[in-house]
């Protein structure tokens, strides 16, 4: 299974690593549907608040389809990752090509075990270091997750329709509640998929940056896990657990019958859930910024080995 | 693609908006995450009211809150939306400038990547979502001190289109983070052609 999911995001045999990503103009595309979809709901919600009957079903529908507008461009945000990645493995057979070919030719040193530079401590190992479970598990889980959190944003779209119709008699307490928990699990999921498809972006990078090294017989430099790392994880982790919490929670509002009560799960079951689409979010930041640092290491290894040969 | 490139002896460096990302990154994330929480105790508070509301300075105080949790809760938003812009402004920065220093120790020209029109339409986005978002939430500041003044209706009415204006600034600012991820594919291409030829 990782290996078949893996296989999506590096280059087969034979591509051209001067032709332009496929997935980006997708992505793109997918990106602006969402954005429409997400527009449609504005214009129909202002409409509603500006009207003088009944506004509950428009409202209903209109945060249904808010919801799979924002799946919508979080699903093509995932596919331009994919395409990023694809490129990263083309660019590291290019460095491989280029430090092989520019690089001075004198005596590889000896691993020396660990290494404190400018970006953290690093391990000098004489071969590539294996990937990290976290790595193993970013490349199983990026596409279950996507496509399992696409798919609770469109049931939860289809129950806001079902909310939308049973508004006229009050009985929507249930839908309600069902559409909420499912589709913000589903948004939790999404971006669950792009966390661990930046995690898989980090792996890809250090995996290749072990092999360039390894393959030119140099001692192979890694970084160790940064800080920032560690800490996307935790956010990850306890951001997805708020998503799946809210949902079982929602549930629980959802067989609530006192309409004032109803309310009050209401009041603070809002919140929470964005806690946990933020705890998601602030961890995207840190996986990011983890990208940014081992980017800059890596550049200054490759201008180190074509500069000095080792 | 080939073309749409600066010829320097010496890499260009980091340009302003990779500056910006490098220096601002941090702050917005820290304000997301002090935003949040405070968000969710004004949530917990408002739903200890609505439970026990029995008369209209309840109702008054619940829709106070309303506005003031969402205008927190989308102050975390902004911020963590800002703080991925600006990481991805960052990303797009050491490509730049790695790139350039690598080109240089090979003792070649140094090809520097026009700014891509995929980054300036990051930007774009960037700033439109932060409008909305940030605007809705100086709105939502707005009606909860006007509570009291205004009719209850009315706060209502500005709560559902400020809702809708804040969901247009996410998808804006989601919209921007995609055209900006496809930045990095260009940039990535880019500087894979470009070692290649570093060897020829």
């Amino acid at each position: 299974m990782t290996t078949r999911f893996d296989a999506l995001t590096r280059p087969k045999t034979g591509d051209d690593p001067s032709a332009p990503s496929r997935l980006r103009p997708i992505g793109f595309g997918a990106a602006a549907i969402g954005v429409l979809a997400v527009v449609i709901a504005l214009v129909a919600n202002v409409a509603a608040a500006n009207s003088a009957t009944e506004t509950g079903a428009t409202f209903a529908w209109s945060f249904g389809l808010t919801v799979l507008g924002f799946g919508t461009v979080k699903l093509a945000i995932g596919l331009i990752l994919v395409g990023i990645l694809t490129q990263i493995w083309h660019r590291a057979a290019s460095v491989e090509d280029a430090c092989a070919r520019l690089r001075p030719h004198v005596e590889a040193p000896l691993p020396r075990g660990t290494v404190q530079t400018e970006f953290g401590e690093c391990t000098e190992t004489a071969t590539a270091p294996g990937p990290l479970p976290i790595h193993r598990m970013a490349r199983t889980m990026w596409f279950p997750m996507l496509a399992m959190g696409y798919m609770l944003v469109v049931v939860g779209f289809v129950l806001s329709l079902v909310w939308a119709g049973k508004v006229d008699d009050g009985t929507q307490q249930a839908a309600q509640a069902w559409t909420q928990g499912v589709q913000f699990l589903g948004e939790g999921l999404l971006l669950a998929g792009i966390s661990f498809l930046l995690g898989s972006i980090l792996a890809a990078l250090r995996e290749s940056g072990g092999r360039v090294q390894e393959s030119l017989g140099l001692p192979v430099r890694t970084l160790k896990m940064p800080k920032t790392a560690k800490l996307f994880v935790g956010f990850m982790a306890l951001g997805l657990m708020v998503s799946m919490v809210q949902l079982v929670l929602y549930a629980v509002a959802a067989a609530v019958g006192d309409p004032q009560s109803f309310a009050a799960w209401s009041a603070w079951l809002g919140p929470f859930r964005e806690v946990g689409l933020g705890l998601l979010l602030a961890g995207v930041v840190l996986a990011l910024v983890t990208i940014g640092n081992v980017l800059a290491f890596q550049f200054a290894r490759v201008r180190e080995i074509i500069a000095t040969g080792k | 693609m080939t073309t749409n490139y600066t010829v320097t002896d010496k890499g260009l460096g980091y340009a302003r908006p990779h500056k910006m990302g490098n220096r601002l990154w941090g702050v917005t994330f820290a304000m997301a995450i002090m935003a949040f929480p405070v968000a969710l105790v004004l949530a917990f508070v408002r739903a200890a009211t609505v439970a026990d509301a029995s008369g209209p300075a309840d109702i008054e105080d619940a829709a106070r809150l309303g506005h003031l949790i969402a205008a927190f809760g989308f102050i975390g938003f902004g911020a963590v939306f800002a703080s991925i812009s600006f990481a991805i402004a960052r990303i797009l920065g050491r490509f730049r400038k790695g790139g350039g220093e690598v080109q240089e120790a090979a003792g070649g020209k140094v090809h520097t990547l026009r700014m891509p029109v995929t980054a300036k339409v990051l930007i774009a986005f960037m700033a439109m979502g932060m409008m909305a978002i940030f605007g809705a939430v100086a709105l939502h500041f707005v009606a909860a001190a006007a509570v009291g003044t205004w009719s209850l209706e009315s706060v209502a009415r500005w709560a559902e289109v400020l809702e809708a204006v804040r969901r247009l600034g996410v998808a804006l600012y989601l919209f921007g983070i995609a055209i900006g991820l496809g930045a990095v594919i260009t940039v990535v291409r880019f500087q894979t052609v470009r070692l290649g030829q570093l060897t020829r």
